[in-house]
């Protein structure tokens, strides 16, 4: 890790390049899903990646976590070649959900957060106690204590989404890729679930590329958005930057409103 | 555009055939004219209605539970009508002079009743009652096989019937099935309304007015009649209640009213297509090839072929399945005990036997020689189950399915495909060469339907559909091969069949290695498989080498598959009985179902083969077959008892 553009804020790291994306396309059976698209995105923060239905946000995040092969062009990860990475190297690294988490059955909650583990030692590798801390670590710091023992199926939508976010904290990867975790949630769980990873890219420095439908959800937790539109990256920046009514209504095509929250003052979206 | 062309090709043969057996001068060779009015013309027009009735009842039975693989075979109405005509035609005669249309319809509501029963707690969810029914089908042919058997020449015309052949020596099948199939049609027809509704969950159904369990059950009873029909009929004629709703979906039918004309249609066209194919190949009367197992060399194919395109879905997915199935505090503890009682049943195997005289109990000298007889197939039945059940394991684990097992999946049958091959050429061959036809059937077929469902992301329904395509279209080479009347024929029913009883020392030891060698690393790849039932995404994002460990855990499947099914059959069940049983006894996580799982495939086999040589000796019974017998009662009973089902 190079330090050069490494800048300390307020106790956290922020600055340095995790993905840098030049000139990377996807498409599937023909069909553009994501024309050509340079972007940069930086470590130590939560991003949140917002869009409408189908602009491509979803595959944005599986190019990224290697889950697709970019069509053209090149992606790189802290520096080297994405394509280069072994697969349990990258894993070391990179840990991600996808939208739709599977049924993990017959597993408890500590046994799916184990899992996490595997990066570190393949198929047959011995798991020692630092293995063992980080697992109790991550079921502790997901809340998720009283339920280690259950198992995750029979757990709540909100619980079970926190399984598999401490799954991918015992990883011990540093950055954290989400696609969607809030899809099947109620409100509640939806802020519970945000909140907690806010709070965890913020104490244990990590980063947080999330992509979120709710644009104030994203606005009260992300450092920053970025919001796309037919593959393209149609505005980012901090919420304030964002949430305002000419880019939202050019975002989702609707009329769009904006007002200040009552209590913290940020700008809220509402349709017209 | 497919069905009018098979259509068109059906009706050529048709003609061929009449104009095969045209008698040549008017009023010339009476028996030529007989033969073409009550033996040639009645034919097609059996195969079209049995087509069509098949059809509409698959049709109809997927509607009304909402499940994909539902139909009258994997439901065992069929096997239920067929054991009810065995035990009618033994013990009450009169019945089968009466009416052995009432006598199957009996056989098949009692199966179709039991199966409901068994997972009525469970709110039918699909995958629990295509599992119940295919224990139903497996219990009550083996039951059949056995009474079959047991009766010598007395049953055995009723066994070849068994393959459904469509020779006809009347009309009177037709003016038996043409009002059962009018009748079903039109209630079909007058119930589209309430058909429709009922493909929607329960509760939809309730609040649209309709008397959910009343229409469900009428509807039942009629699909029911209609596949008791064709079975006292014709026979069991499998897969086109399957296949024919899916292939209608596929080309196009949307709608259910379309569906209910297009199905019956479709099923017709394949049925006719199909024996106007066996009448050709087979040449004289074409009785040697059963229609009913060439149908599937016909429709296997093509469902593979169509599955990738498969757009509709209506039913709801059997994903998320299963059971929440309590766990053990302590599993090496019960595992242990598993394995301590499989050593029990092996030594009971070995010195408890029947003897002309009745039980013995064999001890010292007697035991000595007995042993020399007894050890190997103990040993080969231990071996052979164990490995079964490790290949269930890994390839329920490696698609996330509980319903796939090297059986449902066809691997069992493409191993025998491999073998039929080799003894096509080569009756005499030894055991190596027979192994490596095994190995490549069945690795060439577990990664066909691999392939095939991979395409559709794995899809539950799509890859049993897929295997049940494979398996179909090996058995059918299977029966052909057999149809031939060689010697190599009595080799492959022989191993059709799974006998044990030829077992000599050296396989066993043989056999012995092959399973510790094939299960160790089965057992050092349990973290792989832990994750990989998680899917895909998930695997890959925790660094699982996606190819490697896929192709491993298939290789190994498959050569446990090959060399397992040499010994006992293609048809043990084991391979889908052993993993649940070890599931549902609380063995959740792979390592220790699989312990588990091995240790209880050993134990079901090693029980069947003692069963199968004392419970009608002098008699030996095939073990296979008798594995199902029970293992599928006991799996039945684990899945009613099972915890109900998270709303």
């Amino acid at each position: 890790m190079t330090d050069v553009t490494r800048v300390k804020t307020g106790g956290r790291t922020i600055g340095e390049t995790l993905f840098s994306l030049k000139g990377v396309s996807f498409r599937v059976g023909g069909i553009q899903i994501l024309p050509e698209l340079d972007l940069d995105l930086e470590t130590g923060r939560m991003t949140g990646i917002i869009g409408p239905n189908g602009s491509g946000k979803s595959s944005l995040v599986k190019l990224l976590a290697r889950q697709q092969v970019p069509s053209t062009g090149s992606i790189s990860f802290l520096g080297q070649p994405l394509a280069d990475y072994s697969n349990r190297d990258l894993a070391r690294r990179l840990a991600y959900m996808p939208q739709f988490t599977p049924s993990a059955e017959g597993m408890t909650v500590a046994e799916l957060a184990e899992l996490g583990r595997f990066p570190w030692h393949g198929a047959l590798g011995r798991m020692d106690d630092t293995d063992a801390a980080k697992v109790a670590d991550a079921i502790d710091r997901t809340g998720l204590r009283a339920f280690a023992d259950r198992l995750v199926d029979s757990l709540s939508g909100g619980e079970r989404q926190r399984s598999w976010l401490a799954m991918m904290l015992a990883q011990d990867a540093k950055c954290l890729l989400l696609d969607e975790p809030t899809s099947a949630l109620d409100l509640a769980h939806q802020a519970e679930m945000l909140k907690l990873v806010s709070d965890l890219t913020r104490e244990k420095e990590l980063t947080a590329i999330v992509v979120l439908h709710d644009i104030n959800m994203a606005a009260r937790y992300c450092d920053e958005i970025i919001a796309v539109k037919a593959g393209q990256v149609v505005a980012r920046g901090t919420p304030p930057e964002i949430v305002n009514a000419q880019t939202l209504a050019g975002l989702y095509d609707l009329p769009m409103g904006v007002m200040a929250h009552p209590a913290t003052g940020q700008p809220l979206g509402y349709v017209l | 555009m497919v069905w009018s062309g098979l259509a068109v090709v059906a009706a050529g043969l048709f003609l061929l055939r009449v104009w095969a057996a045209w008698p040549d001068a008017p009023g010339g060779d009476e028996l030529d004219r007989v033969i073409l009015l009550y033996s040639v013309l009645p034919r097609p027009v059996v195969a079209i209605l049995a087509g069509a009735a098949l059809g509409l009842s698959g049709l109809l039975l997927q509607r009304v539970l909402r499940n994909a693989l539902a139909e009258p075979s994997t439901l065992g109405i069929s096997a239920g009508a067929q054991l009810a005509m065995a035990i009618a035609t033994l013990f009450a005669p009169g019945l089968m002079v009466f009416s052995p249309a009432l006598v199957a319809f009996a056989g098949g509501a009692l199966a179709v009743g039991l199966c409901l029963l068994l997972t009525w707690r469970r709110g039918l969810e699909p995958v629990s009652v295509v599992l119940a029914g295919m224990m139903v089908a497996l219990t009550a042919t083996s039951a059949s096989a056995a009474l079959i058997l047991a009766n010598g020449d007395y049953l055995f015309s009723l066994f070849i019937w068994g393959g459904g052949s469509l020779n006809q020596q009347s009309w009177q099948p037709v003016l038996s099935i043409a009002p059962v199939l009018a009748i079903g049609f039109i209630a079909s027809i007058l119930l589209l309304r309430p058909l429709t509704i009922l493909g929607l969950d329960d509760r939809t159904a309730r609040s649209l007015g309709l008397a959910v369990d009343a229409g469900r059950l009428g509807m039942l009873a009629l699909a029911v009649w209609l596949a008791t029909t064709i079975v006292a009929q014709v026979g069991v004629i499998g897969f086109v209640g399957l296949a024919a709703p899916a292939l209608a979906g596929l080309s196009g039918a949307r709608t259910l009213a379309r569906k209910l004309v297009a199905a019956p249609a479709i099923g017709a066209i394949l049925l006719w297509t199909t024996d106007g194919f066996v009448q050709l190949f087979s040449g004289g009367g074409g009785e040697r090839i059963p229609t009913g197992a060439a149908t599937a060399l016909l429709g296997g194919p093509l469902l593979l072929w169509l599955l990738p395109r498969l757009r509709m879905m209506e039913w709801p997915t059997i994903g998320q399945a299963a059971s929440l199935a309590r766990r053990t505090a302590r599993p090496w503890v019960l595992v242990l005990a598993v394995a301590v009682a499989v050593l029990v049943v092996a030594g009971l195997a070995l010195v408890l036997g029947k003897g002309p005289d009745g039980w013995i109990v064999a001890n010292g000298a007697l035991l000595a020689d007995l042993a020399n007889w007894r050890w190997p197939r103990i040993l080969v039945a231990a071996a052979a189950g164990g490995m079964m059940a490790g290949a269930g394991v890994l390839v329920q684990r490696l698609t996330g399915n509980p319903l796939a097992s090297p059986e449902v999946l066809g691997v069992g049958s493409g191993a025998g495909a491999g073998l039929a091959a080799l003894f096509a050429f080569n009756a005499a061959v030894g055991l190596p060469w027979q192994f490596v036809a095994a190995s490549v059937g069945a690795l060439a077929s577990l990664l066909l339907i691999l392939a095939v469902s991979a395409r559709a992301k794995f899809g539950p329904e799509r890859l049993l559909l897929g295997g049940i395509a494979v398996g179909a279209a090996c058995g059918a080479v299977i029966t052909a091969v057999i149809a031939l009347g060689t010697a190599q024929s009595y080799a492959l029913l022989g191993w059709l069949t799974g006998s044990t009883s030829q077992t000599e020392p050296s396989h066993a030891v043989v056999v012995l290695i092959a399973a510790a060698i094939l299960l160790l690393p089965a057992l050092l790849m349990v973290r792989w498989l832990d994750i990989l039932q998680l899917g895909a995404p998930v695997a890959a994002g925790l660094g699982v080498p996606l190819g490697r460990a896929r192709g491993a855990v298939v290789i190994l499947a498959a050569l446990m598959t090959a060399i397992a099914s040499l010994f006992v059959g293609p048809l043990s069940f084991v391979g889908l009985i052993a993993p649940h049983m070890a599931r549902l006894m609380g063995l959740s996580r792979t390592r220790h179902q699989l312990a588990g799982a091995v240790a209880l495939g050993a134990g079901l086999l090693v029980l069947s083969d003692w069963l199968a040589r004392t419970l009608i000796f002098p008699y030996q019974l095939p073990v296979g077959l008798f594995a199902s017998l029970i293992g599928g009662p006991y799996l039945v009973y684990l899945l009613s008892r099972g915890v109900p089902s998270r709303a």
